[in-house]
């Protein structure tokens, strides 16, 4: 196996130099951040310093036109996409897309990741009939309304969806002999998952975590410890700890292994993840087959940085009759500037090695970003997601802070299932979504995940007076 | 009373009188007598058919309703083929049954001797349940139960909040009111649980009477019970307690055995030989043993805790070190003093942390049908710190007494013995108090 050496220091600390440069057309574009960055963009020669490099290039907005499906050959989707790393981590890249791919055409891993997926994880997950939600819709409409279906990623083992593509990636980065796992998480859900599968594979685990999230998802901290990884406290956010485990895995290449928890990144990262991640979308088409003999007519997921929302909605991308909406997180208010909204108020730029729809000032500069849902704290969004939005065949939407604490109570008290505050945004929306709906319609929510690791954020939110 | 000696597997069990051998039974008031009575009659109508639980092993998934001809059924019969659909529907499609009977790889590869040697052990996965135990299991069939009586209202005791959760989980889910009572101390070491139950619109009432704890809970829920009856059930979590209960939670933990039965055979062609589940109450253990019981080839294992061990006093050890006496309505083993007076058991998992023991458990260690070990506290708290580490998997405290006494069994197994431990489930709950214990 090819490893890469990093020639010199480019793995460095932030210079935040910023300057302005025109192209040959005396056109400026806005770039900031720029030490030495390597992309070839066009006449413009810049060399990459790391990741968090944010311009916006001077393209059109494509037309639409019939759908060029987004294939993992090609690492964009229609503009969005691509591997904007240095030179040297290209290589790198490319090895893991080989093994991604021989992995996908050997039939003995695919077999050995359909029985962990089936008894580690669990799999299938069911997708049941919330009667007493689509009731409670009912009520508020002469007993009329759409059926809505929640399709149960909340009991996967470790709690959420993230265990698919955690467990999957393991196992190929034990293929590639690698010893060790590095990564970073948000709400901590990934991060555990990774642990738990590393420990079942017997690889070392590193997790980088932001500070903040360190104390609001705590006893996912305590249980990442416990399954043996180390947890890496680092200063800023969600995006902060990527840019770090970032940096920890260029440190030993050879060793370490990435994984990167969501459809974001260079290619081949967004398509790998939404490929492990597409089994949710297609046991939800059989079983609405089985349940109802017919197709969803809509499916709803959160967006964070859109695993979760692709593996649902991948599925059904060709089929024009499902209407895909993903809900993003709306913070205290899109107008109060602390949201996460990077398809509803972002622009396109660079970051994280993808070209992306992202939260960006005036400057340039990436906004942090805030949800009280730590998993939907992410200034970016996965490209493929940025694409079926400028296509038009996906919709989003948003969903603010108090919305989905009001969703996490609701399902609660109608449904007795606790849901992560990440998949209360998915479940806030149906408030606006279900009464433009006609009657008897099947509606999927993905629920993304538990919400055992919130109910300190609930408690502490008041939302209950004592008796 | 029964003669020891004649009782045996072959007897029914229970008998007519709700006895196991001399065990079980209803030593309860008067004015419970009738309710009793009523629950019984109507679990036999609806759940206990005996023709039905013959196709129902034969069909090729034991969760999965089976497709009657609803012409000529009389409105019995078709009500309680509804119920059993609706039964099976929410295991499914609710609780995310059929659990996966999980091969430990790396648990297997620390017992193996020499070359190819060791057993290989297996884990049935009642961790992934909704609410992450075995316990709603029996919640959702008697919320369902419940709801075919007529009752309006539920009450149930807990005493860490597991058992408070889960009833509080089913009665959201099924439009049920839920009063849980709970021991003023417990409440106060359990306040995320006590949350969590009033997040899913329960009542949690507190407990001041006696120590504060679990058996005073007991005794205000039976209270309120006898007071409501006519509209209330009283959902009781395990194997324990007067006639019918045993034998209804039994019959709904049962399914854990059945999935097993039809997995194993699946996966190695044949049946499990070691059993291996851990004891408070006893339900999940029954769940997984009751399938096997007539297999005189499997090997039923039961493991309670010892907690500081057996000889300090501070343990839980019912079936090792208890007496015969009446606790909570039932004939069975429990822990009592010289006078007769209930000792305060101790555990580091409160889910085992009970002075008696489903009378079901008494009677198989009798006739010597089950083995009994006990395992302590610190060999519970390595168990769950290797089962995390090795597998990923972070068993509850309770599971982990289970999974401790596979330090001793294993050794003694021949190669390639087929060896199932029912995590019964997640640890999640015990992270905060295991930490406090471990170096991690």
């Amino acid at each position: 196996m090819a490893w890469c050496k990093l020639q010199g220091a480019i793995v460095s600390c932030h210079s935040r130099t910023r300057h302005e440069l025109t192209d040959e057309k005396g056109a400026s574009s806005r770039l900031l951040e720029v030490v030495q960055p390597v992309v070839t963009r066009e006449t413009i020669k810049i060399m990459l310093p790391e990741l968090t490099i944010a311009y916006v290039p001077s393209t059109q907005i494509v037309e639409s036109k019939p759908l060029p499906i987004p294939t993992s050959d090609s690492g964009k989707f229609g503009r969005f996409g691509g591997k904007f790393v240095p030179e040297t981590l290209v290589a790198c890249l490319n090895q893991l897309e080989l093994h991604f791919e021989n992995a996908l055409r050997d039939q003995l891993f695919q077999a050995e990741l359909a029985v962990a997926l089936r008894d580690y994880v669990g799999r299938e997950t069911p997708l049941y009939h919330a009667e007493r939600l689509s009731e409670y819709y009912k009520s508020m409409n002469n007993g009329k309304g759409p059926d809505i279906y929640l399709k149960r990623e909340d009991l996967s083992h470790t709690g959420s969806h993230k265990m698919n593509n955690a467990l999957a990636q393991s196992m190929i980065a034990k293929r590639m002999g690698c010893k060790s796992v590095v990564t970073a998480t948000g709400s901590g859900q990934h991060g555990l998952a990774t642990a738990a599968a590393c420990a079942k594979l017997g690889l070392d685990c590193t997790v980088f975590m932001a500070a903040k999230d360190m104390q609001r998802q705590s006893s996912n901290v305590r249980l990442i410890k416990l399954l043996g990884a180390q947890v890496e406290k680092v200063e800023g956010g969600f995006k902060d700890a990527a840019s770090e485990a970032f940096r920890y895995w260029v440190g030993d290449l050879e060793r370490n292994y990435h994984l990167t928890g969501s459809a974001v990144g260079p290619h081949p990262c967004p398509a790998m993840v939404r490929e492990f991640q597409s089994v949710i979308g297609k046991e939800t088409r059989i079983q609405a087959l089985e349940k109802w003999g017919g197709k969803p007519d809509v499916v709803v997921a959160c967006v964070g940085t859109g695993s979760n929302a692709l593996g649902l909605f991948h599925e059904f991308i060709d089929d024009r009759d499902v209407r895909l909406i993903g809900v993003e997180a709306g913070g205290m208010g899109l107008e109060s500037g602390a949201h996460s909204s990077s398809l509803t108020t972002g622009e396109v730029g660079v970051y994280h090695g993808a070209i992306t729809y992202l939260l960006q000032d005036q400057d340039g500069q990436v906004i942090q970003p805030h949800s009280i849902a730590a998993g939907m704290e992410y200034p970016g969004v996965g490209p493929e997601l940025s694409f079926l939005k400028e296509s038009g065949r996906a919709e989003f939407c948003v969903a603010n802070d108090q919305e989905a604490l009001h969703a996490y109570e609701r399902l609660c008290k109608l449904e007795g299932i606790v849901p992560s505050l990440e998949a209360a945004h998915a479940l806030a929306i149906l408030d606006k979504l279900v009464p433009t709906l006609h009657n008897g319609s099947k509606v999927v929510v993905n629920c993304s995940g538990r919400g055992d690791k919130d109910a300190a954020t609930v408690f502490n939110r008041g939302l209950f007076d004592e008796e | 009373m029964a003669d020891r000696a004649t009782a045996s597997v072959q007897s029914p069990r229970p008998d007519s009188a709700g006895r196991y051998g001399r065990f079980g039974g209803k030593y309860v008031p008067e004015t419970l007598m009738h309710a009793l009575t009523q629950l019984e009659s109507a679990f036999h109508s609806l759940a206990s058919d005996a023709q039905f639980q013959v196709l129902l092993s034969l069909s090729l998934s034991p969760i999965l309703p089976l497709q009657f001809s609803q012409k000529g059924l009389s409105q019995n019969r078709k009500s309680f083929h509804l119920w059993q659909n609706e039964l099976a529907e929410a295991l499914r499609d609710y609780v995310g049954r059929e659990s996966p009977l999980y091969f430990a790889e790396r648990l297997t590869r620390r017992y193996a001797r020499g070359g190819d040697g060791g057993p290989e052990v297996y884990l049935k996965r009642e961790d992934l349940n909704h609410t992450g135990a075995h316990k709603i299991n029996n919640a959702v069939a008697q919320a369902l139960l419940a709801k075919k009586l007529g009752k309006r209202r539920v009450v149930a005791e807990t005493g860490a909040g597991q058992h408070g959760v889960a009833t509080a989980t089913v009665c959201a889910r099924f439009g049920l009111d839920c009063v849980v009572y709970m021991g003023a101390r417990d409440m106060e070491r359990q306040a995320l649980n006590v949350f969590r139950m009033r997040l899913l619109d329960a009542q949690v009432r507190a407990v001041h009477s006696g120590t504060a704890t679990l058996k005073d809970a007991t005794s205000e829920a039976i209270r309120d019970w006898v007071t409501n009856v006519e509209t209330t059930h009283y959902i009781l979590g395990s194997v324990a307690g007067p006639h019918p209960y045993p034998m209804m939670v039994r019959e709904f933990q049962a399914v854990i055995g059945k999935e097993t039965r039809k997995q194993a055979l699946e996966k190695w062609g044949g049946k499990p030989d070691v059993l291996v589940a851990c004891v408070g109450g006893g339900s999940n253990a029954m769940g997984l043993f009751h399938e096997f019981i007539d297999d005189k080839d499997v090997r039923l294992i039961g493991v309670e805790a010892a907690g500081l061990g057996v000889e300090s006093g501070k343990h839980a050890a019912t079936l090792t070190k208890g007496e015969v006496g009446v606790l909570h309505g039932a004939m069975s083993y429990l822990l009592q003093d010289d006078d007769g007076q209930i000792i305060e058991p101790h555990s580091i998992s409160a889910g085992l942390d009970y002075p008696g023991v489903g009378p079901e458990h008494s009677f198989l260690k009798d006739i010597g049908r089950a083995e009994y070990y006990s395992v302590t506290d610190e060999e519970a708290l390595e168990a769950f710190k290797r089962v995390s580490q090795l597998e990923g998997i972070i068993p509850a405290l309770e599971t982990s007494h289970a999974l401790a006494y596979l330090e001793k069994l294993c050794p003694t197994l021949p190669n390639g013995t087929k060896v199932v431990v029912n995590c019964s489930g997640r640890g999640d709950k015990d992270v905060e108090t295991a930490l406090k214990y471990l170096n991690v």
